[in-house]
């Protein structure tokens, strides 16, 4: 019951922080660019005029599932996000939620993948083709990386890999040199599970005019947005907690309070400037070939070597 | 192009083909035009070039208004290269007028023009970064763009219609004080090119750029290709160099053309790259040799207007994109018989489908802005009728009966 308490206080959080991470991401971005930038609540003005705006499905689109789809999307990722702070909260986690929060994640993804196809405009057809490239290539060496996280920490339980590294008073990037690699793995494929320059690629706006995302428009497309926000988030906050739990080094932070938490997003938000915002500032969008070539290259064999070490006893 | 009946049949027998509609209207074109590429996954097999949706009928309007009226139209041709379409038509007046500006005119025409290659040639840097996802590169990139402009409105007073050039001279002169400012800006900017490049270098950047649109050296002089789109392909011309204007022909040892031979996008970027420094030695050696003397006849424009006599002349210039041309007849009462301009755009893009075929989606952009299109000087007539849902394109046949009906009776 407490669990079901917990994770409807958390929903409406989630969706402010994840909006808020937005804001931070764009000012940042904007202030490496030499531009003043937009006021950080942008986004919240952004969804909510969104959110008054018309609503238009193209005729061409197959509307059920045009319409459903913004919905699912985000509620899967701020599910994906909230299951993800409320059991850092409680202390307390099933077998097995890691994954729900992963899948949570992919899955939304694929909605507004399947979203854009739906449309009937034949650049929904290529974003589709272009994402799921992308998703054979960045998810596999991810789920790697967590399946060597599962060895080591002996279990699937998101709860259990924190309690772990507050059991160890120590990082899970830096306890092993296996779980360096898998942590490098894991950052590597937040850029591209982001739809983040260099690797957004499925909704390259000069070449496929936003792929998906090209007929939402009003409310669909805020909730869209916020499906993404959501999900570049869960996904910063999952690689905290996973590997750089901070509040674990500190005596006194050890169990979950407020200020253990503002730690814990502190992190987060560090995360996603590093992961997000520092790379779409710096580099130039690769083309799919270029970027597919590199996650089956690199972040594949770093996943791959992770695993390997951890069989050695590394 | 292919005929209709032939591209049905093979739809029908090709399922695997997508047609993408790239335009009229896309981010990543600045100006309307219509690419249809016909694809396969990301194989571009075939592209079809459609034009005039921006038509705006200078070329009827100039007939219409006195030789004045029409020096100011004519710079409404284009909001980037105003000052070489200006130059182009002056020049042709000048010539059947046979009005000689004076040296320090020329000199001052000719270090607007340079200005003006080098904003362009900014404005084209920052699109290109923007079309391949480097934003910062296109933000740094027009805000160098920026101090160029702020010259401009020192210099002329407007950023974009400088409106310098007038029959028989130029309308501002440049004090000393100026003349520091100018140095002190160049200074600055040439610091940032230098940064400029060394990004463009970069790994990511040149993964995007090199072996993307192709254009064999053959295949650019058979398409008449111009500027530095001809350049990036190796084909040897100039304009400033094989017709000096204005004051190149005293210029000629402070400049040198620009080639590469690798013919890529990568290419003709690098060829306004290093344009763009080529333009800062011009621009330093004329502020240092600047004559003196007035800059415009003591007649009024429209007293000199009113002298030039029946007339036909062609005049060329190098604009920022490649060779700009003008054919003026002039009517000896202040007006014009005909006035006929061709852009450089559109030799350059006729070179976008043989460019594209083979190459990716992703390619399209970058390959549409490597030759810098600017389609309000490229647009022909295109007649969209509505009742029967069809669009016609005047061909040559037509327009030349109706050439025939009107300039031969």
């Amino acid at each position: 019951m407490d669990a079901i308490v917990m994770l409807l206080i958390t929903l409406p959080v989630v969706f402010f922080l994840s909006l808020l991470f937005e804001g931070v991401d764009r000012k940042v971005h904007a202030r490496m660019q030499k531009r003043i930038g937009p006021p950080i609540i942008q986004p919240f003005y952004d969804f909510v005029k969104l959110f008054n705006k018309e609503r238009i499905v193209p005729v061409t689109a197959s509307s059920r599932i045009f319409t459903a789809i913004p919905i699912i999307a985000a509620a899967a990722s701020i599910l994906g996000a909230a299951i993800s702070v409320a059991s850092l909260i409680l202390e307390t986690g099933i077998g097995g939620d890691l994954i729900l929060i992963l899948y949570l994640l992919a899955m939304s993804s694929v909605m507004v993948m399947i979203g854009g196809s739906s449309s009937g405009n034949p650049y929904g057809a290529v974003g589709f083709s272009r994402k799921m490239t992308m998703l054979i290539a960045y998810e596999v060496p991810m789920l790697i990386s967590i399946v060597s996280i599962s060895f080591s920490c002996l279990s699937l339980a998101y709860y259990d890999i924190v309690a772990t590294q507050i059991g160890m008073k120590s990082l899970l990037a830096f306890t092993r040199p296996s779980m360096a690699v898998a942590a490098a793995t894991f950052l590597l494929c937040i850029p591209a599970a982001a739809d983040a320059v260099p690797f957004d690629i499925s909704e390259a706006k000069t070449e496929i005019i936003h792929g998906s995302l090209v007929e939402y428009g009003g409310p669909y497309l805020a909730l869209v947005k916020l499906a993404k926000a959501a999900s570049n988030f869960a996904l910063t906050f999952l690689a905290m907690s996973l590997f750089f739990y901070f509040p674990a080094l500190l005596e006194g932070y050890a169990s979950v309070g407020l200020g253990a938490l503002c730690l814990c997003l502190v992190t987060a938000l560090i995360l996603l400037l590093l992961t997000i915002t520092v790379p779409r500032t710096i580099f130039a969008r690769l083309k799919i070939g270029q970027a597919f070539k590199f996650y089956w290259l690199i972040p594949m064999g770093l996943s791959v070597l992770s695993v390997a070490l951890f069989i050695v006893g590394l | 192009m292919a005929n209709k009946s032939d591209d049905v049949k093979e739809i029908k027998v090709d399922y695997t083909r997508l047609r993408v509609p790239f335009g009229p209207v896309h981010p990543a074109l600045k100006e309307p035009i219509s690419l249809k590429v016909t694809v396969r996954k990301e194989e571009i097999l075939d592209v079809d070039i459609g034009l005039g949706h921006v038509h705006r009928g200078i070329e009827a309007l100039a007939e219409n208004r006195n030789l004045v009226q029409t020096l100011y139209l004519v710079e409404r041709i284009c909001g980037i290269c105003s000052h070489s379409h200006t130059t182009c038509f002056t020049q042709a007046l000048e010539e059947i007028g046979r009005i000689r500006p004076s040296e320090r005119a020329l000199y001052l025409r000719t270090l607007i023009f340079e200005l003006e290659r080098m904003h362009s040639h900014l404005f084209l840097l920052g699109i290109v970064a923007y079309e391949i996802g480097f934003d910062t590169l296109f933000m740094f990139a027009w805000y160098v763009r920026e101090s160029v402009l702020d010259l401009f409105e020192e210099m002329t007073g407007n950023r974009v219609h400088h409106s310098m050039n007038t029959i028989g001279g130029v309308r501002w002169d440049l004090t000393p004080n100026l003349v520091e400012k100018v140095n002190d800006s160049l200074k600055k900017i040439e610091k940032s090119l230098k940064y400029i490049h060394e990004v463009f270098q970069d790994k990511t950047v040149e993964k995007r750029l090199c072996e993307v649109g192709v254009l064999s050296c053959n295949e650019a002089k058979e398409l008449c290709v111009v500027g530095p789109t001809a350049r990036g392909s190796g084909v040897n011309m100039d304009v400033r160099r094989d017709h000096p204007y204005a004051a190149y022909s005293e210029l000629k040892e402070n400049f040198s053309v620009v080639l590469r031979q690798s013919a890529d996008a990568y290419a003709r970027i690098e060829v306004r790259i290093l344009e763009l420094f080529e333009s800062i030695n011009l621009i330093r050696t004329i502020l240092e040799e600047l004559p003196n003397g007035p800059i415009s006849k003591e007649e009024s424009i429209l007293k000199l207007m009113r002298k030039i006599p029946e007339g036909e002349t062609i005049s060329m210039v190098e604009a920022p994109r490649g060779e700009l041309l003008y054919f003026v007849k002039t009517n000896g009462k202040e007006g014009l018989w005909r006035l006929k301009v061709r852009t450089p755009t559109i030799p350059n893009v006729l070179s976008l489908k043989p460019m594209l075929i083979g190459c990716e989606i992703a390619d399209i952009p970058v390959a549409a802005a490597s030759i810098d299109p600017c389609m309000a000087c490229a647009n022909r007539i295109t007649v969209v009728d509505q009742d029967k849902r069809e669009t016609r394109v005047t061909d040559l046949e037509n327009l030349r009966r109706r050439g025939r009906k009107q300039w031969m009776p």
